[in-house]
């Protein structure tokens, strides 16, 4: 029985209790060091990995640096001082994860980066969404979807991006222009909006933008966790219209998570680019287990996780693939 | 029913009771008042808990707490002027990022245009060829000359508008921190700026007297065990902090920036230059925010224009305050501030090694810092009792 297929029919907890961890022959102590626990997707990541991990018998130490580059390298330090066996973070930004990934093989302790990977590459066990991949597969339906419907438009594009210190966020900005770029007589050039990751400066930016330019036809959030924020922003302005009304927006987002899932079904949203999170969360875990079993003190592998776009098209066939639905199915948003 | 002997028993037994507890009560007092008040704490909290986190006496671990004393140190004796002239700097974490942000512009050895090519600096101060600065000779240093310059400015402007202009230092140093840090952002348009010179970094995270104690076995990975005990960042907290009390402590200045927080308008009276006294306070805050901010960037090894956010000035007010300042001006000296900050990272490195959540820790500082507050006010209390 596969991942996916446990799954579908269980709740969070059981299902990431099903994950093929490798089994190194005794317990290890693992530094699970988080930047924040803002957005779903984080939420979840972090419940796979620590219930995984402690229901496999090892001892997992959180530490959440509330978004402070320099608390989580102190915590990082920390967790060294008291032997962890491995460490497994999430950075607040690839510069920092750099400097951590550096600390900690300098130190002898294997560690792998979740999700949000270092400016470089080269060092650590790197587990990453193929971003660029991902957003141009979601932006693509959109733009092709927004073209039949005004196939003689000049349409004009939004994007709201992320914070760009963070490659995942210069990587889906990198897609969406790849996406756009691909059919330069039907768009105009697109609107940049900042979040820097942050719901109130979206807000605030992207009012700005609406603002000034109320005749947006195609919008992209870099991020799915803001579609709370743009509903905010539009409803207000009759612009929050479902698929199939006239004033729809295309709107498309990034992550797979349950409120994305939720807005697709109910035809606000047109797609999103999903994160295969339990993937990534099992290969990190598989990954510094097998490197503590082995001895391996500086394990260096990227581990891409290649994504879908989930669509208005495919919804029926894919739903259950992505974690947004899975956790939307049990429940999740009328907790 | 009790007899008349042992009635006259038990007034002696009160009788010399009371002497007793007079005695503790004095000596509780004469400790709570002591200098090293706050060091005696710190040695006991340290033994207290040592046997139930055996984490706290290792190697390591000390080390780890020595490299997180100096950045906050740095700082903290800086708010220590302040908080003795009756102000406070909350812009201190905004002149860290954006000093950190400014020292990268102009010292990174590369940049990437993917990155920064949307800035507002790249082209002026930085582009692939690195910053304003590399490849001059002496270009660290004076990239330092150049931050440390730009951070007292800073320092300056607060301190005229509070001089000059009758601004009450909250207010100005809130509008400053708001203002620099939206500068920082968008100057960098909130990007990281790395590739930072070795010389540099190594100011952050360099080693002068290390520590070697043998392989360590208990984990599954034999690992190094090469402590630093001594490092760029010792020197160059230390030599400030010593700088600090010779000019707090043993100078006209000093006894000026303590008679201008205890009471402003006698300052003025007695002829202490009040408004030189405020400005160049205010300057020494910045200085020392931005000393830190080369620490904290080196050992992050980058400018980041979002340094110093979040509950950073929560630690470096707390510690300060622990260490004895007075938030009422007139009370100061840089060897509570050493204590205070010995006791704040000692604080948050036990709750980090009891694995509580940030919030908890936090919430456990926030106790901790009301607590010293209160002291500060029993200590006053007490000192007026004995004065008069």
């Amino acid at each position: 029985m596969n991942l996916r297929t446990k799954l579908l029919g269980s709740a969070l907890v059981a299902a990431t209790a099903g994950f093929v961890a490798a089994s190194p022959a005794q317990a290890a102590t693992i530094c699970f060091a988080f930047q924040d626990l803002e957005t779903e997707f984080w939420v979840a990541g972090h419940q796979a990995i620590t219930t995984t991990l402690q229901e496999g018998g090892h001892t997992v130490i959180e530490r959440n640096a509330n978004e402070d580059a320099n608390r989580q390298l102190e915590q990082v330090r920390d967790c060294i001082a008291q032997g962890v066996d491995g460490i497994i973070i999430i950075p607040q930004d690839g510069e920092s994860a750099v400097t951590i990934v550096n600390e900690a093989q300098d130190n002898d302790v294997p560690i792998a980066v979740f999700n949000r990977p270092p400016s470089d590459l080269s060092k650590g066990i790197i587990v990453v969404a193929d971003n660029a991949s991902i957003a141009s597969q979601a932006v693509d339906y959109i733009a092709q979807e927004a073209i039949a419907a005004n196939p003689d438009d000049m349409l004009q594009p939004l994007i709201i991006v992320g914070d760009l210190g963070d490659p995942n966020a210069v990587g889906r900005r990198d897609g969406f222009y790849e996406a756009i770029n691909r059919y330069p007589d039907n768009f105009a050039e697109p609107i940049e909006v900042a979040s820097e990751w942050d719901a109130a400066t979206a807000l605030a930016n992207l009012e700005a933008a609406v603002t000034a330019n109320p005749d947006i036809d195609l919008l992209f959030t870099s991020s799915d966790f803001l579609f709370p924020t743009i509903r905010s922003v539009l409803e207000p302005r009759g612009m929050w219209v479902p698929r199939g009304q006239d004033g729809h927006i295309m709107m498309a987002g990034l992550d797979g998570d349950a409120t994305a899932c939720q807005l697709i079904q109910d035809g606000y949203v047109d797609a999103t680019g999903v994160q295969d999170l339990y993937f990534e969360a099992e290969s990190a875990m598989n990954a510094i287990l097998a490197a503590i079993e082995a001895g391996e003190a500086q394990p260096n592998e990227v581990i891409e996780d290649p994504g879908f776009a989930l669509t208005a098209g495919n919804i029926g066939e894919r739903e259950m693939d992505m974690w947004g639905c899975v956790l939307l199915s049990q429940g999740f948003l009328d907790q | 029913m009790h007899s008349p002997m042992k009635r006259d028993d038990g007034d002696q037994a009160s009788q010399t009771a009371e002497p007793q507890r007079a005695s503790v009560w004095v000596r509780a007092r004469s400790i709570i008042l002591s200098d090293y008040f706050i060091l005696w704490l710190s040695i006991a909290y340290f033994l207290a808990l040592a046997p139930f986190l055996p984490t706290l006496t290792n190697p390591a671990n000390l080390s780890n707490l020595l490299s997180n004393t100096w950045p906050l140190l740095a700082v903290a004796i800086g708010q220590t002027f302040v908080l003795t002239i009756a102000g406070i700097d909350l812009s201190q974490g905004a002149v860290i990022g954006f000093t950190s942000t400014v020292m990268a512009l102009l010292a990174a050895t590369t940049a990437s245009p993917d990155v920064l090519s949307g800035a507002p600096v790249w082209g002026i101060f930085i582009d692939e060829t690195g910053g304003l600065f590399h490849g001059l000779p002496f270009s660290v240093t004076l990239s330092l000359v150049a931050m440390l310059m730009v951070g007292t400015l800073v320092g300056v402007m607060n301190g005229l508008a509070i001089a000059y202009l009758r601004m009450p230092p909250f207010m100005m140093t809130l509008v400053t921190m708001i203002v620099i840090s939206a500068f920082a952002v968008w100057i960098t348009q909130s990007e990281n700026i790395r590739h930072l010179p070795e010389h540099l970094i190594m100011l952050g995270k360099g080693d002068i007297i290390s520590v070697y104690f043998g392989e360590q076995d208990r984990s599954q990975i034999p690992r190094r065990e090469i402590f630093t005990l001594i490092g760029y960042p010792a020197i160059i907290t230390v030599a400030l902090a010593v700088a600090a009390h010779i000019l707090l402590n043993k100078t006209v200045f000093g006894r000026q920036v303590i008679a201008v927080g205890a009471n402003r308008k006698a300052a003025e009276i007695s002829g202490v230059p009040v408004k030189r006294v405020i400005v160049i306070v205010f300057a020494i805050s910045a200085f020392c925010a931005t000393v830190g901010a080369i620490l904290y960037g080196a050992r992050l090894e980058a400018g980041r224009p979002t340094l110093g956010e979040g509950t950073f000035l929560l630690d470096v007010i707390g510690a300060t305050v622990i260490g004895g300042t007075s938030l009422f001006g007139g009370k100061g000296k840089i060897i509570w501030t050493v204590f205070g900050v010995i006791f704040f990272v000692l604080l948050s490195n036990t709750l980090n090694l009891m694995n509580l959540s940030t919030f908890h820790i936090d919430m456990a500082k926030g106790a901790v810092i009301l607590c010293a507050a209160l002291l500060d006010v029993a200590r006053n209390r007490y000192a007026r009792e004995l004065g008069g």
